[in-house]
């Protein structure tokens, strides 16, 4: 199959996905609010701190998004592949569409606490919040492939998020979760002294990590049995 | 006399557990081409777990499936998107298929159409009648097409002049050389198939043992 073809298919995959979220107008404007609610509450006790909670924040609206982009489709999904998607087309589809949802989310958000909280390099707040977003997408989608109950994945998103912003950027426990490099660089953005590239490159290995690991499970879980070819039968293989 | 034509789909020999118990044992079924064959058995005798794994959904223990063709698969509970339009899914499955978007559109209206489905419609499949949403979840599994025909209790939810027209729409698909298989607890209509298979509950699950399972 040429590159073409196999990008239009994808871009189907990402169409589809897009039209079922933009339907979800309540999901629509939870994704914009909540994190901006969760910036909003803490801001009354320090405004300038505040960005960090508010930052990683995004990652419970990005990646609740991407959780339910899985787990919505699960019905769907085999008889998809039935009828000759790859699991990978799905999942990259899906990542595609996701990752550029992100981005006026995170831009929304950083928009605001920028304004509010005048970090003192507000760019770079825009870029650690838009990483939050992006690791926050291939997060999500391992979650919804690894738990398949909404509850439970849910819980796990909520779990993993809440201990990455109860910790602070120093704890060992807080370098092997998924958004700590987006979290120094949050610190970055507030006056604090850390290697950028090494912390974006963090970021960006720990956003490979995961789509790879969604994109195994979810090939594992939707693999297909294909029937052995019949020979001599006029219909073609199988 | 002229030799039987030869099969579209064979299942040969397959068993299946689920854990420690077990669903299927040495069943086997097998349907050439212009040929409808009913897979009938009571609750829980492996009927959907027989054609899931014909249709290459979920692994065998043991046996073989061998196929001469695209499989269409109708599962029981509509496979659908839940906030996708009937057009949508079409263009959805069809790029699956390589079918261009105007072409699955056009063929699937065509299907849905015969089925009595409101084309007019714009409402996403969560807010369609459960009969209508199982019409579409028909339509999916005939786009394209496709010799093989394997149907899970596909009328659920059809009110009684789509449910007769369903089974004519079958002599029609046996006609043009589909080879058909339909899990059916309609016992009336087995009159309209050329064989039926039943399926008993494995004797380790059974209440009263009275056989093994196979078809």
């Amino acid at each position: 199959m040429d590159a073409r073809k196999r990008f239009a298919r994808l871009i189907m995959v990402a169409e589809m996905q897009g039209r079922d979220l933009l339907r979800r107008r309540l999901a629509l404007i939870l994704l914009i609010v909540l994190p901006l609610a969760f910036y909003a509450a803490l801001t009354t006790s320090d405004r300038h701190q505040a960005v960090i909670p508010g930052g990683i924040a995004i990652a419970f609206a990005v990646g609740g998004a991407s959780i339910f982009s899985v787990l919505s489709s699960r019905q769907a999904d085999q008889r998809l592949v039935l009828a000759g998607f790859g699991p990978w087309e799905l999942v990259a589809g899906r990542l595609m569409f996701l990752e550029v949802l992100g981005l006026p989310v995170a831009g929304a958000s950083a928009a605001v606490m920028a304004a509010v909280s005048s970090p003192e390099h507000p760019w770079m707040l825009g870029l650690a919040v838009w990483l939050v977003a992006f690791i926050a997408v291939p997060f999500g989608l391992t979650i919804g492939t690894l738990v398949p109950q909404e509850l439970e994945a849910t819980l796990v998103l909520i779990g993993v998020v809440g201990i990455q912003l109860s910790l602070s950027g120093n704890a060992v426990v807080a370098r092997v979760l998924p958004f700590w490099g987006a979290r120094r660089l949050i610190d970055v953005a507030l006056g604090g002294s850390f290697s950028i590239p090494r912390l974006i490159l963090a970021c960006m290995a720990y956003a490979a990590l995961l789509f790879a690991l969604s994109l195994i499970l979810m090939t594992g879980r939707l693999r297909v049995r294909r029937p052995v070819p019949m020979p001599g039968v006029p219909w073609g293989s199988a | 006399m002229s030799a039987s034509p030869p099969p579209l789909i064979r299942a040969h020999a397959i068993s299946k557990w689920f854990g420690h118990k077990a669903v299927l044992e040495r069943a086997s079924l097998s349907v050439a081409a212009g040929e409808t064959v009913a897979l009938v058995g009571e609750n829980g005798a492996g009927k959907t777990t027989l054609l899931r794994v014909s249709a290459g959904l979920i692994e065998s223990d043991r046996g073989e499936v061998s196929a001469a063709g695209r499989i269409g698969y109708c599962p029981q509970e509509p496979g659908v998107l839940d906030l996708l339009t009937a057009d949508e899914h079409l263009a959805f499955f069809g790029t699956g298929m390589d079918i261009p978007r105007p072409r699955a559109l056009r063929e699937g209206r065509a299907l849905l159409e015969e089925f009595g489905f409101p084309l007019d419609e714009r409402t996403v499949a969560r807010d369609l009648s459960g009969g209508t949403r199982q019409k579409l979840n028909l339509a999916l599994a005939l786009l394209g097409d496709p010799p093989i025909l394997l149907l899970d209790e596909p009328y659920q939810g059809f009110d009684l002049g789509t449910y007769v027209n369903f089974w004519d729409h079958v002599d029609r698909w046996r006609g043009r050389g589909k080879a058909i298989v339909i899990v059916t607890h309609m016992l009336a209509e087995l009159s309209r198939v050329d064989r039926v298979i039943e399926l008993k509950v494995h004797p380790s699950r059974a209440v009263q043992p009275h056989g093994t399972g196979g078809g």
